[in-house]
């Protein structure tokens, strides 16, 4: 342990790198330590039981040598390495999981953990993948099922109110990474792409209330910062599949871009909307917890919006917000971005780049393969684009 | 009468290529080698053949301007511009209404949208053997027979029969099936171009096919390819001269307009510090 605790970016760094250390000495301390696949397991309720929700990863780094006699190579690496990573006790540390829904491989991978690396505690949440009237209650109906399991598993209950408190200090945090997110706006950004992505996955390691206590160190540190990113020709903003780690964005900053923008799950998509503090609080959280995220996995044509027919209005209601990121965050490009065999997001590709292309935004499309090894001729087609637009 | 000159260096995964230019695009040099795997190291030994093929000094050289996959292991370029802007620029010198070009390299194939000489929009591969040179090279050495025949072998051809665009092993498999049925050589050769043809036409179908469309790259060497091609795309598809040469010629040419630029604006060019030595990139 350092004599001298570090703060900000230096502490977003170490935890990054790091991830299990904070956990493993608050599980010696008598707490509880529950992971959680993506963005939809619900966290306030784990909060509210006291108990640290600690997200789950995979490591690019790491070669998938186990997971290939539960899961074929044809599937997601992200989901592969993340069950690789369990089959090789790296999570060993955890006292429950909770999975959701989110794709195909997700859905699977509920079982197959429980089946082949055995967590003590694990619920998993059939979570819809469209906003009809009907998906909403049954996205309530499963949230009473996930809280009636984790309190079965704390060996209490979840009071009203300690669930309320949940949901303002996690909208707090929310509120702290927006609050950080506009300090991306300037040019240069104050905070680089590579540098939040650090910062977020450190977050997403800790207790809600530390992870608060960093971002409010680092976006004080950030304000006055003189060693930010330097000015580059292009801003670019990036969508897609989960970039868990930083070797993507390095590979993109290192060209004359900065990245000043995202939508991705370990980025914007988690924060920024709040949770509405309703009469029930389940509900809020059912909506949040469907409705508001924005990844694909959720099928948004044909539910809010009356536009089954017309394909421009459709994409509208789907990707709108995009072009207000864009605008608001002054992004030249964009790039659309999956990782090989994710169809979740594959399937949007032509979507939002014809309507970036409508509001005339250019974009390019990369595919990547989860390893640090096939970035060298991603990086020509970046540049190649950065050339076009700079025309 | 004083002269200018401009280098272009395109280091690619199988051949590196050189060329310099005057003030007035004439060459005064050109190489083409392979690039092996000393030569990813070794671009200053292949520029060095270049200079003295021109007999020029590499400081009477304005501009020195590296592409390609290997364009960061070249020390003494002054700059370095991917392979797709330097072969639309290079393509268009040749054929100035090209709106298509196609490059398929050893172990890649581009497609590039152009207008007006400038890079629109691109689609590359470069993952998988099928649909580059490396699709034929391995077939032709199963079949025991070079390269550069495959064109005029399969021009021979009055029964072609179809072979997988899938996927190469798969593609020799078929082909060994099909010798040993008793299907005529240049039957299976010409049924290869087919396959070839038709993965790399269905890669670029994702820009606009539209003349002019122009093919580089060793394998627009073989014209058994270029009328495949011509037969999946259905139009005419024009090669140039040297089809190797495109992305050179590019790089040399852009960096003589950034020369050229600099010196209308009485600015000064940023250039490296020009010694000729291999890339340390490794050590």
């Amino acid at each position: 342990m350092a004599a001298e605790a570090s703060k900000g970016l230096a502490k977003a760094r170490e935890v990054y790198q790091d991830r299990p250390r904070r956990v493993l000495e608050l599980r010696t301390e008598g707490k509880k330590i529950v992971g959680y696949l993506c963005i939809y397991p619900v966290l306030e309720m784990m909060t509210a039981l006291d108990i640290v929700p600690y997200r789950i990863f995979g490591d690019m780094r790491e070669p998938i040598t186990k997971a290939d006699t539960y899961l074929p190579t044809v599937v997601c690496p992200f989901l592969r390495s993340c069950l690789d990573l369990g089959l090789k006790g790296r999570y060993d540390f955890l006292d429950g999981i909770i999975t959701s829904h989110i794709c195909d491989v997700g859905a699977s991978i509920g079982g197959l953990w429980n089946y082949a690396v055995q967590t003590p505690f694990s619920h998993h949440i059939d979570t819809p993948h469209t906003l009809h009237e009907t998906s909403l209650k049954q996205q309530k109906a499963l949230l009473v099922n996930l809280k009636e399991a984790l309190e079965g598993f704390a060996g209490r209950k979840i009071t009203t109110e300690a669930l309320r408190d949940a949901i303002r200090v996690h909208n707090e945090q929310r509120a702290l990474v927006r609050e950080l997110y506009e300090l991306k706006k300037s040019d240069p950004p104050l905070i680089s792409g590579a540098e939040t992505i650090q910062v977020i996955k450190a977050n997403e390691s800790l207790p809600v209330k530390e992870g608060n206590q960093l971002l409010r160190e680092v976006i004080s540190e950030v304000k006055d910062r003189k060693d930010g990113p330097q000015k580059k020709s292009a801003r670019l903003l990036v969508w897609g599949s989960i970039l868990d780690d930083t070797a993507l964005m390095e590979m993109i900053e290192g060209l004359d871009a900065n990245v000043v923008m995202d939508d991705t799950c370990v980025g914007s998509r988690p924060y920024f909307d709040d949770v509405e503090i309703t009469d029930d609080p389940l509900d809020g959280l059912a909506y949040h917890y469907l409705v508001d995220i924005k990844c694909p996995r959720t099928f948004r044509t044909n539910s809010y919006t009356d536009v089954r027919k017309d394909y421009m209005k459709d994409l509208e209601g789907r990707f709108g917000y995009l072009r207000d990121f864009a605008g608001d965050w002054k992004a030249d490009g964009v790039i659309v971005q999956s990782v090989r065999y994710c169809d979740t997001h594959g399937y949007e590709v032509p979507g939002i780049r014809d309507y970036l292309d409508s509001v005339g935004v250019p974009s390019i499309y990369l595919e990547h393969d989860y390893t640090e090894g096939a970035l060298a001729p991603l990086r020509t087609r970046v540049q190649g684009f950065l050339e076009i637009i700079s025309q | 009468m004083i002269h200018i000159y401009f280098a272009g260096i395109d280091l690619g995964s199988t051949m590196t290529k050189i060329i310099i230019l005057d003030e007035d695009e004439q060459v005064r040099a050109y190489v083409v080698n392979h690039t092996g795997a000393e030569h990813r190291r070794l671009a200053n030994k292949v520029m060095e053949e270049a200079l003295a093929q021109s007999g020029l000094t590499i400081e009477e050289i304005s501009f020195i301007m590296a592409t390609g996959y290997g364009r960061i292991n070249v020390p003494f370029a002054d700059r370095q511009i991917t392979e797709l802007t330097c072969h639309a620029r290079g393509v268009a010198s040749f054929f100035p209404n090209v709106r298509l070009a196609i490059d398929v390299g050893g172990q890649d194939a581009k497609g590039l949208k152009i207008k007006d000489g400038k890079l629109l929009d691109f689609v590359m591969s470069d993952k998988c053997a099928a649909g580059t040179g490396r699709f034929l090279e391995v077939i032709a050495d199963a079949l025991g027979i070079k390269v550069e025949d495959l064109g005029s072998i399969s021009q021979r051809s009055k029964r072609k029969v179809s072979v997988s665009s899938t996927c190469t092993v798969f593609a020799q498999q078929e082909v060994v099936k099909h010798l040993s049925e008793g299907v005529m050589l240049e039957d299976v050769v010409a049924g290869l171009h087919d396959a070839i043809a038709s993965r790399v036409a269905g890669m670029v179908r994702r820009l606009k096919v539209e003349p002019d469309v122009v093919f580089t790259g060793g394998v627009a060497k073989n014209i058994g390819v270029v009328k495949a091609l011509e037969e999946s795309l259905g139009c005419q598809v024009l090669v140039p001269e040297e089809p190797l040469l495109s992305g050179a010629l590019g790089a040399a040419l852009i960096g003589k307009e950034l020369t050229l630029q600099a010196l209308t604006n009485g600015e000064t060019i940023q250039t490296s510090e020009r010694h000729l030595e291999e890339a340390t990139f490794f050590k």
